[in-house]
Formats: C-alpha cells, structure tokens, sequence
C-alpha cells in the first residue's frame, strides 16, 4: 500500500494507483483545480505546476480552498 | 461620491462585504449583488475530503468582485504569512486582509503579530489590509511600513453592537494617508453611517447582512447608508451647538 498524507488524514492507496502528480490527486479527488491550493511537504505548488509536480508515497499534502468568511 | 482609492485602485463602492455566514450561495450571490459592492472577502480553509461540493467560490463572479482572502484562524504572524501565500497561489492575486486573532473568545487582534506578518508580507510584494485593534499608534506603525490601509474595529467581530471606538477611530482617520477602513462590529446601517460621516474611508460589513431576515435588501440598506453617510461628510455637517438657533427670521411676527 501507498500512503499520502492529506489534510492531517493518511489516505492508503492500492499499488499503481498512487496519484503521480499533484493533478492526477485533485482529479481523483473530484476537486476542481482551479479553486484550490496546495501544499506539499510544507511548499506551496503553483497552480500552473500542478501538473508537473510528482508524488510519491509518505508525503504530506494540503489542499485548501476558499469558503465564506469575514 | 469620491472614489475610494487603495493601493492605486479606483472603486465606487464604499461596502466592502464579507462572505461568510450566509445560508447558501445563492443568498450571498443576490446580497452581494444588491450591496454594490466591489471588494469582497473570503477565507481560505482545508479541502473537506468527504464534502467536496462545499464551494462557496463557485456562487461568487471573479470578474466582478476583486476577491480578499483573508488570514482567519491566523494565531500568529507564521500562521498569517503561510495563508496570505496559499490564497496568493489560489487566487493569483496579491491582496490579503490580514487578520491574527489568537483569542477565540472576543476574536480581537494581536498587535505585535499582526504588525510582524505585516512587516513580512508588504516586503514579499503583497498588498496588506491590517485587521486591527482601534489602535492610533498601530495604525501609524503599520501605514509607515507600507500597507494598502488600516482596518480598524467598531467593537467585536460579529457583535452588531456598532461603534465602540469613536474616540480612537477619529485619531485614526485624522493621523491615517492610508484609506481607513472600519471593520467588525457594525451591526446596522446607521452604525455604518457614522462611520463614514466621521470621515471613514470604507466599511467592511459581514454578519449584519449574512444573517438578516433578507440579507439582500439589508445589502441595499447598508449600500444606501454608506453613500448617505459619505455623501454627509463630503459635504460637510453644520456646527452642533447647546443652544437653540432659530431656522425661521426672527422678524416681522404679526404683533405690535
């Protein structure tokens, strides 16, 4: 089993289908892209490097959007 | 009215709005409509893996508004910085409403944090509105160190009790080359009146409207009361005085 760390939760995924990219994990996920943010092990991705951006098993990930607020 | 002015940009609207509160995206949508305004804020929270269809972004048009995220649930100037820098990679924009309130209770800001992260994020490019206790000398700190306004507080996030701070909210728009923008507590339109006629430059205004009966049209009061209030000020209030001063000639009565 492959591991990610995402939003303080490890998610185990079967092996092959680890996302391989910061992409392919929103995708998964069903988050839109374009609405969100990510950390990954403590270093802000870029949106337009989402793509380009590999995981690999262990990593800690934060994905955050916005929501209503003051 | 005048436009309001910050960091070089030019808005009608004298509201800004904040988007929190409101019972579904729809409501927001048609209240920030109805608000007229033109700078609305948002706050940035971790995705909800088991509930992905919570997205507010979705009900609010980019085009129209300039989005602001804010640094809510800062509790330190670390915490502030490390936000401002995902909602700058989410957004692609470079405006914050800087906020660090470690004391869950009254929400109130901590000075020397906010001042710290400010410090670090005008540095790094951003354009800062300061969250902040009524506070003159803050206020000066935090202009001299280059953010886009101050953003002093009425009375508690989310209390409606509307101007607290009347005495240090005068010498902070009499001191401020910043715009002043009054921020949390204002829970009517009137309040938000008084604000602009002292001669505040904006009004940020959230719960008031996200949790009226029909927040849609207590947007367009307080839209209307904003305009009034800085109409007023631009045109300047006559003396107020002790005693009475006749409005009608004191000549020509019909006796003797």
């Amino acid at each position: 089993m492959k591991v990610l760390k995402i939003n303080g939760v490890e998610k185990q995924f079967p092996a092959g289908r680890l996302p391989s990219t910061v992409a392919e994990l929103l995708e998964q996920l069903d988050i839109t892209e374009a609405t969100a943010a990510a950390e990954v092990d403590g270093e802000i991705v870029e949106r337009k490097k989402f793509a380009e951006t590999k995981l690999r098993t262990g990593q800690s990930i934060e994905l955050v959007r916005f929501v209503g607020g003051g | 009215m005048d436009k309001l002015v910050i960091a070089g940009k030019e808005f009608n609207s004298r509201l800004l709005v904040g988007t929190g509160k409101f019972a579904s995206p729809e409501v927001m949508a048609e209240a920030l409509e109805k608000s007229g305004a033109e700078i609305v804020t948002v706050a940035l929270r971790r995705v909800d893996i088991e509930n992905k269809n919570d997205d507010t972004l979705r009900a609010i048009d980019v085009k129209k508004y300039l989005l602001l995220p804010n640094t809510s649930g800062a509790r330190d100037a670390e915490e502030a910085v490390r936000l401002s820098k995902l909602a700058r990679a989410a957004t692609g924009i470079n405006w914050v409403k800087l906020e660090v309130t470690p004391d869950p209770y009254y929400l109130l800001p901590d000075p020397i944090e906010t001042l710290k992260a400010a410090e670090i994020l005008v540095k790094d490019g951003f354009i800062v509105l300061p969250y902040i206790n009524a506070d003159p000398v803050l206020s000066k700190r935090l202009q001299d160190i280059g953010t886009a306004t101050v953003m002093p507080l009425g009375s508690p996030i989310g209390s409606n009790q509307g101007i607290k701070t009347r005495a240090a909210l005068e010498i902070i728009i009499e001191q401020a080359n910043v715009p002043v923008v009054v921020d949390a507590g204002l829970g009517l339109p009137s309040h938000a009146a008084e604000a602009m006629e002292m001669g505040a430059d904006a009004v940020l205004i959230n719960t008031a409207i996200a949790t009226a009966n029909e927040p849609s049209r207590m947007a367009e009061a307080f839209k209307l009361a904003v305009e009034a209030g800085r109409t007023a000020y631009e045109a300047g209030a006559a003396v107020s005085g002790k005693n009475a001063n006749a409005s009608s000639p004191l000549t020509g009565f019909l006796r003797e």
